[in-house]
Order: structure tokens, then sequence, then C-alpha cells
């Protein structure tokens, strides 16, 4: 009843109620995004962290992993001791770093990763095989890689490490055989990388001397709690940077956290201006409607039911508004998010804009009560209109 | 040992310690940023024992001063600590003797950057010579990603001050139906009422730009104090600049003005008596 009398009235005004709709459509679009924006980032991340399983990430003391060109000493020993603690199911030591491929007189810069092809937490084979296990003559390429170097599978790749620009050499070179194509996990857009073995690598690399690594993935047991886990390797290895995929996605958020305040604020104005806009509505249309509304108290109609009907009125144009929003929102986030994934350096499957149900709902939850609490007003000042003297005055 | 800390410093890993000076060894002089400083209560004339690792900090140094790291705010969020060192000290250090990671060039007057770094890549192995605007482009592409977010948001805000700007002077023209209304049916010409309207809209833009350019300085100012304070920095997160004040205070008045005109237009386009019927 309320809600057939409240859509009567709006329609009453259609332009008026039309670019309120518009109003509401843009700034319920805004609170949407903020909302995915706040944590779609940290959502994303942590998915890309878990995405082969690995819970955990040990990095040298003070860095994450791939954060500078520090390394683990001793990588062999570290990876033994781990694969026997019990809690622990697989170990990844992993190692990445600058390498070149010589094509006919030229060299060109690729990026390169050393790795266990048996514990890998780092690629998704795509096409063709993966390495295979203690693999000394194969390689695997992203497809940036195999379009750079004009390679297919089964083809041969000259790589050189560590540059002599005296000696105009290279101190390392390795001619391997394609096994297949993947896709880096955690590589940028365009990204041309490179995978070997992990002796391979190294030997490439200079960081054979001290068996070298640039950080492990460990990955715990089903059904046992990572934390503990993380604290008793902490304990234990003092001299390195242990962290959980919470541990990692934290100081993701410390790093980003201009966005989060940003969606914080952004939001919180849309939800302003949203309050605003129904409110303001609502007060001059209830004014205007005033004789009516004394004339239906004069008849008998309960101020209940005029509250109703003007809180009604706040509700639908919220309900509305919210829907075209919600389009719109979904719209504007993959714009968004297409100019905020296009950061140098950021791998290429992030999200900044992650669309759940529990931020739909959550925005959905934020606007009915912002429209129920901007129709309070109004219905109150319609509630309290004295009737005899409104009726006097709307007669004269 | 009194304090021991772990981190990076200036993309290697060092690990510095305060620890007593023992043996003969001949201490380093370092350069220590300000920040660094503070969090190890470190001050000139202090020796400390430094390393590559954890376990191998054994390499004396002497702080000779204490300086405070040009802002940029390509690595702010980075937190990372800076110690300077002279070349050959921190080369012995790494255990790479005669290696660096990069040459800054600068050339004679007159000399072409791009010419002169083709001429080098084309004898080069091993090292890749970019001109310094190259470079400062790339590093610039974070904040032109940002720019284009705050742009995009930017036009979203627009779009809805406009939406909200016209329905406010919709509401408002309806208020007046009859004030217009008496005023036609007395002779006063559309074109005052219209002008009298626009004039209303554009006033009601300048105070709300007003009020908007005194919010965004407060704002603005907020800003800055909570991430200087935040980031420990010098940087300025928050810039009204006068450029950036003319066009927001144009565009405010623009869409002031078209609000205005087109609900005006509403009201000079109804007959006299149908705006008294209200």
């Amino acid at each position: 009843m309320a809600f057939a009398w409240a859509l009567r009235n709006l329609s009453r005004h259609r332009l008026r109620s039309a670019l309120v709709l518009l109003g509401l459509a843009v700034t319920s679009a805004m609170l949407l995004d903020m909302i995915l924006l706040s944590g779609g980032l940290e959502r994303s991340f942590e998915q890309l962290l878990l995405g082969r399983g690995y819970q955990v990430r040990i990095s040298p003391r003070g860095t994450l992993p791939f954060d500078t060109e520090a390394t683990i000493p001793n990588a062999t020993r570290l990876v033994t001791t781990l694969r026997e603690d019990s809690s622990v199911v697989s170990v990844a030591p992993l190692l990445g770093g600058s390498i070149y491929a010589r094509m006919s007189d030229s060299l060109l810069t690729l990026f390169g990763y050393g790795v266990d092809p048996m514990s890998q937490a780092l690629y998704q084979v795509t096409q063709g095989e993966d390495l295979l296990p203690a693999d000394r003559n194969g390689i695997i390429l992203s497809a940036p890689a195999a379009r750079l170097l004009h390679a297919g599978i089964g083809d041969t790749v000259r790589l050189v490490g560590v540059l002599d620009p005296q000696m105009a050499q290279g101190r390392a070179e390795a001619v391997l055989v394609v096994r297949g194509f993947v896709r880096w996990l955690y590589d940028y857009e365009g990204q041309p990388s490179v995978g070997a073995w992990l002796p391979v690598m190294q030997a490439l690399t200079a960081r054979s001397i001290g068996d070298r690594v640039s950080f492990i993935a460990v990955r715990i047991r089903d059904g046992v709690a990572v934390d503990p886990v993380v604290e008793r390797l902490r304990r234990g290895l003092p001299t390195l940077e242990i962290n959980s995929v919470g541990d990692m996605v934290a100081h993701f958020r410390d790093r980003m956290v201009y966005f989060h305040q940003l969606s914080l604020i952004l939001g919180t104005i849309s939800l302003i201006v949203t309050l605003l806009l129904v409110t303001t509505l609502l007060t001059i249309t209830v004014n205007e409607r005033l004789g009516e509304i004394a004339t239906l108290r004069a008849i008998g109609v309960s101020r209940r039911r005029i509250v109703e009907g003007v809180v009604a009125e706040g509700v639908l144009l919220t309900l509305v508004g919210g829907v075209l929003g919600t389009a719109l929102g979904l719209a504007t986030a993959r714009y968004l998010d297409a100019i905020l994934t296009s950061f140098p350096g950021l791998p290429a499957s992030i999200s900044f804009f992650v669309p759940r149900a529990s931020g739909l709902l959550l925005a959905g939850g934020v606007l009915l009560v912002a429209g129920t609490f901007a129709g309070t007003y109004p219905a109150w000042l319609a509630a309290r209109a004295p009737i005899a003297a409104t009726l006097r005055a709307e007669a004269t | 040992m009194a304090y021991r800390m772990v981190g990076i410093v200036g993309g290697i890993q060092l690990t510095l310690m305060l620890a007593p000076v023992l043996g003969a060894q001949v201490a380093v002089p370092i350069a220590v940023e300000r920040r660094l400083a503070g969090r190890m209560h470190l001050a000139v004339g202090d020796t400390i024992t430094i390393g590559t690792a954890p376990d191998s900090v054994n390499s004396k140094a002497v702080i000779s001063s204490i300086y405070e790291p040009a802002p940029d705010p390509a690595s702010v969020t980075r937190q990372d600590l800076h110690l300077r060192m002279h070349l050959p000290d921190l080369a012995q250090l790494l255990g790479a003797p005669d290696r660096v990671d990069r040459f800054g060039v600068k050339l004679k007057p007159g000399v072409s950057a791009e010419g002169a770094a083709a001429e080098l890549n084309q004898l080069a192995f091993g090292f890749r010579a970019h001109p310094s605007r190259v470079i400062a482009s790339g590093s610039s592409q974070t904040f032109r990603v940002v720019s284009r977010f705050h742009r995009a948001i930017a036009v979203i805000s627009i779009v809805a001050s406009a939406v909200f700007l016209l329905c406010i002077m919709l509401l408002k023209v309806e208020e007046r139906k009859p004030d217009a209304a008496v005023m036609r049916l007395v002779g006063v010409r559309g074109r005052i009422i219209f002008g009298a309207v626009v004039l209303e809209a554009v006033l009601v833009a300048l105070v709300g730009s007003g009020l908007g350019v005194l919010l965004a300085a407060l704002a603005g100012s907020l800003t800055n104090l909570y991430y200087r304070r935040l980031f420990d920095t010098r940087l300025v997160f928050s810039l009204i600049t006068p450029d950036v004040l003319i066009f927001s205070v144009a565009l405010s008045l623009l869409l002031g003005i078209g609000a205005g005109a087109v609900a005006a237009l509403r009201l000079v386009r109804t007959p006299p008596l149908v705006l008294w019927r209200r």
C-alpha cells in the first residue's frame, strides 16, 4: 500500500524523479566500485598466491619474494630440511633474475626462472610438455618470450648469463630445447620469461656458488593450521623471512594503502551525496504536498501511514537507483580495472575490482539503509504538519 | 650487541648490527639516512658492523654523516632504508670488485643524448645506454596510470554533481512556478525570468565552488599531514595548483549555467496560467 502510494507520487513528476534516479545510479555505481576496490586487490592477490596451493613463502631476511636481488644461500640443504618436516607436503625453491638469449649477433634480455619442475608454485603449462625431473637440457617459455625468440616447441634457444663488458662475452652459456609454453603466474603483461631446471639457471646467473635461490614456497599439509607452522619455522630459521599468505597480503595492503583509503573516502562521499539527493527531493516534494497530506490526515489517514508513504518513496528511489547503479558500477569497474591493471610490473592476473556477491549485497544493504534514513526527515515534516492551519493556508 | 636490525638497504640486502668494536679491522665510512639512524638510534661517529646476510655481519663501518634522502614517490610505499658507501667499499663488501649497476654519463653541451645512447648501444656488450628522458618517462608510468584513474573518478564525480545540480535547480524552479506566473501575467518578459534563474544558478555554483575550494584545501592539508606522517617523508601528496583551481571553478560555473538554463527554459516555455495552476 505504502509503496503503491509512493510510486504514484513519484510518477507525478517524471522528469524530476528520472533525474534523481540518474543521480542515484551514478552515486550508487561509485559506491559499488569503491566497495569492490576496498578489498578487491587483496582478494585478487590472495587468490594469486594460493593459485598453486603453497601457503608459505621463505625469502631473504627483510625482503619479500622478488622485492630485491637478495638471495638465500645453501638452498638444497634448506629444502631438504623443510621436506623432512611432517607438516610440509611440498617445497618449491625458486631463483629469478635477468638472463639473455643470443639471436644471431644480438642479445635479447629475458627474465629467467630456475625451478624444480617436480614441485613448483609459479607456472601452468599451456602447450607442450613440462620440464622433466632434473632436466639439464630443457626450457619452458612464456608466450611473449616465444614470440620474441621466434621459438616453437622442440626448437633450441641459446641462453647467456653474466655478461662481461670488458671481455665482451658471457661467462656462462647453455643451449636448451623448448619443452613447452607456460603461463607464469606473477608475470606482468608481455613479460618475456623463460624457465629452466634450478641448477641450470643457477649456473647461468652465477648463483651456483653458495647454492642460492630467490625464495622458497612451502605447501603445508591439509588440515594443519598454517600460522603455528609459520611461527615454528620463524623460530627455527631466524635469519630468513617467513611469511604466510595472510602476512603477504598484509604487506601488500600496506603498500596499496592509498587505494584502500581512497575507496573509503569516495565511498563515504557517494553515500552522503545519495542521502542529500533523496532527502532534498523528498523534503521539497513533501512541502509541495502539505495540503494533500493535511487533507488525508483530516479524513482519518493515520500519521503512521503518512510516514510509511514518505519513507517508502525514499526506499523506492534508492532501490531503483541502486539497481541501475549496479549495472553502471559493474561496467565502470571494468573500465577502472583496465586503467589500474596497466601499472608497470603488476602481475597480469591481478585485479583491483573483484565483483563478489558479498560486495553487491553490502552495497545494496548500505543503499537501502541510506534510502530509509534519507526519508525520515521529510517523513517527520509530513507527520508534524498541523492539519487545520495547513488546510486554511491551502484554501487562501 | 646493543641493537640489531636486518633490512634492505638500497635494493641490496645489508644487515646492520650495532656492536662493540673488536680487533683492529679498519672501519669504512658510511652515510646513513635519517629514518634508519632514528630507528637504530645511530649518531655520527658510531661504529657498526655490516654484512650482506644476517649470518655474515663482520665488516666494520663508522657513521660519517646522517642525511635526508631526496623524496622519491616511486618508492615511498616500500619503506626501504638506505645508506651510502664509497663505491669500492660497497663492491668489496658485496664480493663484486669493480662491478657497478649503472653509470650516469654527462654529455658535452650540444651532444644529443639519443644519438650518444644509440652509438653506445651499437658498441655495447653487457650494458644498455638509455637517455635520461626515456628513463624518466618509464619511471613516471606508475604516476600516469594513477592520473588516468583520478581523471576517470573525476568524470564520474562531475556527472554526479551535474545531475545533482540540475535536480536542485529543477526543484527550485518548481517552487517558483506561482511567482513566475505572476511575473509573466504582470508583463515581466520571459528573458528577464530566464536571466534571473540562470543568475541564481551561477550564484549557487559560485558559492558552491568557493566552499569546494575551501574543503579541498582542508582535505589536501589533512591528506599531506596524514601521509607525510605515515610514510615519514617530505613528499607533497596533495597540491592545489592555480590551473586545477581555475579549471574546477570554470567547470562548476559551466555546469551551473547549464543546469540553470535547462531549468529556466522549462519555466519560460510553460504558459503563465499553467504555471499558476501548479
